[in-house]
C-alpha cells in the first residue's frame, strides 16, 4: 500500500512539477488545504471537552494558518507577483470552499475527539510522506524547497503529538486501532467518492449538454431575454391584500 | 405559546438566520460567524440551532419557517435564461442544472431535514421582497417609498415597493439580466477582485481617480426617462458564461482587465512611470463605475420619490451597501429620510423574510424600528475565562474595560475589542472591531499591512460618538440614520482633517459611525473616554479578522486572529489580554 503511494505520488510528482502552471495550481491546493485544517483545528480547539487538549489544537490550528501563508506565497512568487485569474480567490480573498464542515457539523463534531485525534495522525502522517516525497524531486525553485522543509517539521511534529495522544488513548483502554481503522476506511470511501462524484459529474455533464443541444436548443426560437427599464410587478407578494389566509396559503408555494 | 419565525436565506451569497418571537428579533446571525468560511452560503444550520438556544426552543417549536426565496421561480428564470441564450449558455447549463436537479429544486425537503421542521410550516418569501421587508419592517417608518437593488434573486433585480403600516406593495421592478447590482459586479472582476467580496475595494479604489472613463461606461448603461434602466447586453456574460462576466468587447471597450493581486500604486512610491499609469487608469475605472452606480441610483430614487412620494426612503439589497452612493441619495436625493438595512446583502433577507411572516402574512402591528446591531452570538464571561486560560493566554479582568481601553488606545496600542453579541451585517460597529488612535497617519498603514495584512490603499472608518459627530463630521441631514450602522461617508470638516488623518479617505471623506449610548452603550462609552483623554472623541474602527476571513465571533477564533495579527493587546468583554511573546 505504502509502497503504491509512494511510487503513484513519485510519478505525478516528476509531472506535476514540470507542467507550465502547475506548480502554483498545486500548491494553491496545498495552501487551501492548510487553511481547511486550520478552521477544523480551530473548531476542535473550541468544542473539546479535554481541557488540556484545547492549547495543542490551537497551536495547530496557527501551523497550519502559517503553512497556508507560506504557500500562497509561493504561488505569487512563481506566479511573478500575479496569480491566474482562476486562482485569484487565494490573492484576493484567501475565500476557502473546502473544509471539514458537513451538514452544519465540523470535523471535530462528527468524529469525537479519539477518532479526530486518529484522523489528524493519519492525515499528518500522509502529508508528511507526500512532502517527503516531492523533497526527494526536483521541486521548481530553491525557495519552495526550503518552504517545504520547514512546513516538514511542523508536519511532524503534528504526526508525533497526535501519536502520543492515540497512545494515551490506548494506555486507557480506548480502541484506539479500531479508530485508526475508521479513519482510513473513511478516507478511502471519501477519495473513492469523490472519485465517483467527479466521474458522476462529467457524466451527468454529458448527458445534460445533449439535452440542452436537443431539447433546450428548439425552444430558442420563442425564448427571448427580458427588455430592460420598469415594468410593473410580477409577484404574487401582493397577496396580503386579499387577505391573510390567501397570504399564507400564497407563502407556502415555492413559485 | 408564542409565535416562533426562522428566517432563513442560503445557497446563493451569505446565509443567516434571525430568529423572531411575537415578532422581535431574538437573535440573528450569519452563518460565516459560525463556520469560518467568509460568505458561507451553506444552509445556515449552526447559525439556526444558536437561534433556536438564544430563544430557549426546539425546532418543534417553531411556528413557521421562512426561506428567503421562491425556488421554484428562481430556476424558472435560469432555465429561461439558458433558453433565450442558447447555444452561447451552453457551458453554463450544464452546472447549473447539476446543482438545481442535484438539490436546489427539492428545497422544502431539504429545509425539513436539514432543520426538523414540518413541511406545512415552511414558508417562502420572493427575494426581493426578502430584501424589502428588511428594509421597511425594520426601519422606524409606517409610510415610506422602499426600493431594493441588487444582482439578482428570482427574476427581479430591483424593485420599488410602497409600504405603509404592515403591508409592502409592489409597485414596479427591473428584472435579468438588466441589473446595477451585476453592472458593478461585472467592473469589480474586471479590476482583478472578487465578485461579492471586492466590491468594497472597488469603491476605495475610486477616491483615487477621476471618472474619465464615464463615456464608456454609459454604453454599458441606459437610465430611461421613466424612471428606469438597461444593460446593453453586448459587453456582459453573466447570464450565459459558466464563470466570466463581462464579454471581449467589454475589454475592447475599457481596456484590459488588472491582473488579480497585481500592486496597485497610484501615488507613485517605489513603482515606475508604467506601472504607475496603469494604476491609475485602474483608479479612473473605478472612479467611473462608482459615479456611474451613484447616478444610477440616484435616478431609481428620484423615480420613487415621483411614484411613491412619501419623506421617507427604506433601501436594502447588495447595492445598499455602496456607502458613498448612500451619501450622495442623502444629499441630493429628494427624501428627506434614508433608512438602510445594516446586512443589505443576501444575510438580510433572513431579517426580511421572518418580518414579512409577522406582519404581512399573519397581520400583526409594526413593533419599534431595529435599533442595535449586535444580534448575534455573545460570548459567556466564564466561558471567556476558562478559553483563555486553556489557551495559555495572559489576561487579568479590569474593572472599568471602556475605560482601560481607551487608556490604552492613546497609549499608541492597536486593540481588538470584542464586546457582546457579533454584529448583523458587514460593519463591525464596535463589538467585534480592531480600534486605533486616528490621530496619527502611520496608524492607517500599521494595520493595513502588519495587523490585517490587506491593501495599503484601503480606507478605514472613524467611530464618533454621537453628540460629537457635527462638529467633526458634515453628515448630510438625511443620513442620520445610515450613519449609525457605518452606511454612509461624510465629509471631514476641513478644519478637522489633519488631526485624524487615519481616517479621512483621500477625498476628505470618511465611512463614519456615529454611536449612539442606546444602541452600543458600552463601546460609546470607550469613544467618549478616548475624547476625555485625548480631546478627540473618535476611535479608528475596522473588523477583528484577517484577510479574507469572516469576523471573529468567538473567543478561540478572536485569540486565534489576535496572535496572528500585529494587535497590541485584546478586550474579551471584561477581560484584558495581554499580546504574548
Ligand atoms: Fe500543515
Ligand atoms: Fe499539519
Ligand atoms: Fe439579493
Amino acid at each position: 500500500m505504502g509502497h503504491l503511494r509512494r511510487a503513484y505520488l513519485g510519478t505525478m510528482s516528476e509531472v506535476a512539477w514540470r507542467l507550465p502552471g502547475w506548480p502554483q495550481r498545486l500548491l494553491t491546493e496545498f495552501s487551501l488545504a492548510e487553511r481547511g485544517s486550520m478552521v477544523d483545528m480551530l473548531a476542535a480547539a473550541q468544542a473539546t471537552p479535554r481541557r488540556e487538549m484545547r492549547r495543542k489544537y490551537f497551536l495547530h490550528a496557527l501551523d497550519e494558518g502559517r503553512h497556508a501563508g507560506i504557500f500562497a506565497e509561493r504561488v505569487k512568487a512563481l506566479s511573478g507577483g500575479r496569480v491566474a485569474r482562476s486562482d485569484a480567490v487565494i490573492e484576493d480573498a484567501g475565500l476557502l470552499q473546502d473544509h471539514g464542515i458537513v451538514g452544519g457539523k465540523t470535523l471535530f463534531e462528527r468524529l469525537g475527539e479519539l477518532e479526530f485525534l486518529a484522523f489528524v495522525f493519519v492525515a499528518e502522517a500522509d502529508a508528511v510522506e507526500q512532502f517527503g516525497v516531492y523533497l526527494d524531486r526536483k521541486l521548481p525553485d530553491p525557495e519552495t524547497t526550503a518552504a517545504l522543509r520547514d512546513i516538514l517539521k511542523d508536519e511532524s511534529f503534528h504526526v508525533s503529538y497526535s501519536k502520543l495522544e492515540c497512545e494515551r488513548y490506548r494506555r486507557e483502554g480506548k480502541p484506539v486501532d479500531a479508530a485508526l481503522r475508521a479513519v482510513r476506511w473513511r478516507r478511502m470511501k471519501e477519495g473513492w467518492m469523490r472519485f465517483t462524484r467527479d466521474f458522476g459529474e462529467w457524466a451527468s455533464g454529458f448527458w445534460l449538454l445533449l439535452l440542452y443541444f436537443g431539447a433546450v436548443g428548439p425552444f430558442r426560437l420563442i425564448a427571448r431575454l427580458e427588455s430592460g427599464g420598469w415594468r410593473s410587478a410580477s409577484g404574487a407578494s401582493a397577496v396580503a391584500r386579499n387577505g391573510l389566509d390567501e397570504a399564507l396559503a400564497a407563502a407556502r408555494l415555492e413559485s | 405559546m408564542p409565535v416562533y419565525v426562522l428566517g432563513i436565506s442560503a445557497l446563493y451569497h451569505d446565509a443567516a438566520a434571525v430568529i423572531l418571537c411575537d415578532g422581535v428579533i431574538i437573535g440573528a446571525a450569519q452563518e460565516e460567524r459560525f463556520s469560518r468560511l467568509k460568505h458561507d452560503a451553506s444552509l445556515p444550520i449552526r447559525a439556526a440551532a444558536w437561534c433556536l438556544k438564544k430563544a430557549g426552543i426546539t425546532a418543534a417549536d417553531l411556528t413557521y419557517l421562512v426561506f428567503y426565496e421562491k425556488p421554484l421561480r428562481k430556476f424558472e428564470r435560469i432555465l429561461a435564461t439558458s433558453v433565450a441564450t442558447f447555444p452561447k449558455s451552453w457551458g453554463a447549463f450544464p452546472r447549473q442544472m447539476r446543482t438545481w436537479l442535484g438539490d436546489k429544486l427539492w428545497l422544502r425537503g431539504t429545509l425539513c431535514a436539514a432543520f426538523g421542521v414540518r413541511p406545512d410550516r415552511v414558508l417562502f418569501c420572493e427575494h426581493h421582497l426578502s430584501h424589502a421587508a428588511s428594509a421597511f419592517y425594520a426601519s422606524p417608518h409606517t409610510e415610506a417609498a422602499v426600493l431594493a437593488v441588487d444582482g439578482v434573486g428570482e427574476w427581479a433585480t430591483t424593485t420599488l415597493w410602497r409600504g405603509s403600516g404592515t403591508s409592502l406593495t409592489p409597485i414596479s421592478e427591473v428584472r435579468f439580466p438588466h441589473s446595477l447590482g451585476m453592472l458593478y459586479s461585472t467592473i469589480t472582476a474586471h479590476l482583478g477582485f472578487a465578485v461579492n467580496e471586492g466590491e468594497y475595494k472597488v469603491m476605495g479604489m475610486a477616491a483615487y481617480g477621476q471618472p474619465r472613463f464615464r463615456a464608456e461606461l454609459d454604453r454599458l448603461l441606459k437610465l430611461d426617462p421613466s424612471g428606469g434602466y438597461a444593460l446593453d447586453l453586448d459587453y456582459f456574460s453573466f447570464h450565459w458564461h459558466p464563470t466570466r462576466s463581462g464579454t471581449p468587447a467589454l475589454e475592447a471597450l475599457l481596456g484590459p482587465g488588472r491582473f488579480p493581486g497585481a500592486p496597485f500604486t497610484p501615488e507613485g512610491g517605489a513603482a515606475g512611470g508604467a506601472a504607475r499609469a496603469e494604476s491609475q487608469r485602474w483608479a479612473d475605472l473605478a472612479a467611473s463605475a462608482q459615479a456611474q452606480i451613484e447616478d444610477a441610483m440616484l435616478h431609481l430614487v428620484r423615480h420613487a420619490k415621483a411614484a411613491v412620494g412619501t419623506d421617507a426612503l427604506c433601501l436594502a439589497g447588495g447595492v445598499a451597501l455602496n456607502s458613498v452612493a448612500n451619501r450622495r441619495i442623502a444629499q441630493e436625493g429628494p427624501f428627506a429620510h434614508l433608512w438602510v438595512q445594516p446586512a443589505a446583502g443576501d444575510a438580510g433577507g433572513a431579517m426580511g423574510a421572518a418580518m414579512w411572516v409577522w406582519h404581512a402574512v399573519l397581520g400583526h402591528p409594526r413593533q419599534p424600528g431595529l435599533a442595535r446591531a449586535d444580534l448575534g452570538r455573545s460570548i459567556p464571561v466564564d466561558r471567556a475565562r476558562e478559553m483563555l486560560t486553556d489557551l495559555g493566554a495572559k489576561f487579568e479582568a479590569v474593572d472599568d474595560p471602556p475605560a482601560s481601553a481607551a487608556a490604552d488606545l492613546a497609549d499608541g496600542k492597536v486593540i481588538g475589542w470584542v464586546e457582546g453579541g457579533d454584529e448583523w451585517g458587514p460593519r463591525a460597529l464596535g463589538h467585534r472591531s480592531i480600534l486605533a488612535d486616528p490621530r496619527s497617519a502611520e496608524t492607517k498603514e500599521h494595520v493595513n499591512s502588519r495587523v490585517k495584512y490587506r491593501e495599503l490603499f484601503r480606507p478605514f472608518a472613524p467611530s464618533v460618538t454621537a453628540a460629537d459627530a457635527d462638529s467633526w463630521f458634515d453628515i448630510p441631514a438625511a443620513a442620520q440614520e445610515p450613519a449609525c450602522w457605518m452606511l454612509t461617508t461624510a465629509a471631514v470638516r476641513p478644519e478637522k482633517q489633519a488631526t485624524i488623518p487615519a481616517v479621512v479617505h483621500v477625498d476628505g471623506s470618511a465611512r463614519v459611525q456615529v454611536v449612539r449610548p442606546t444602541a452600543s452603550p458600552v463601546f460609546h462609552q470607550l469613544v467618549s473616554e478616548f475624547g476625555r483623554l485625548t480631546g478627540v472623541p473618535i476611535v479608528l474602527n475596522t473588523s477583528f479578522n484577517l484577510k479574507g476571513e469572516p469576523m471573529v465571533s468567538c473567543t478561540v477564533d478572536a485569540m486565534a486572529s489576535f496572535v496572528r495579527s500585529g494587535l497590541d493587546v485584546m478586550y474579551v468583554d471584561g477581560l484584558r489580554v495581554e499580546r504574548p511573546k
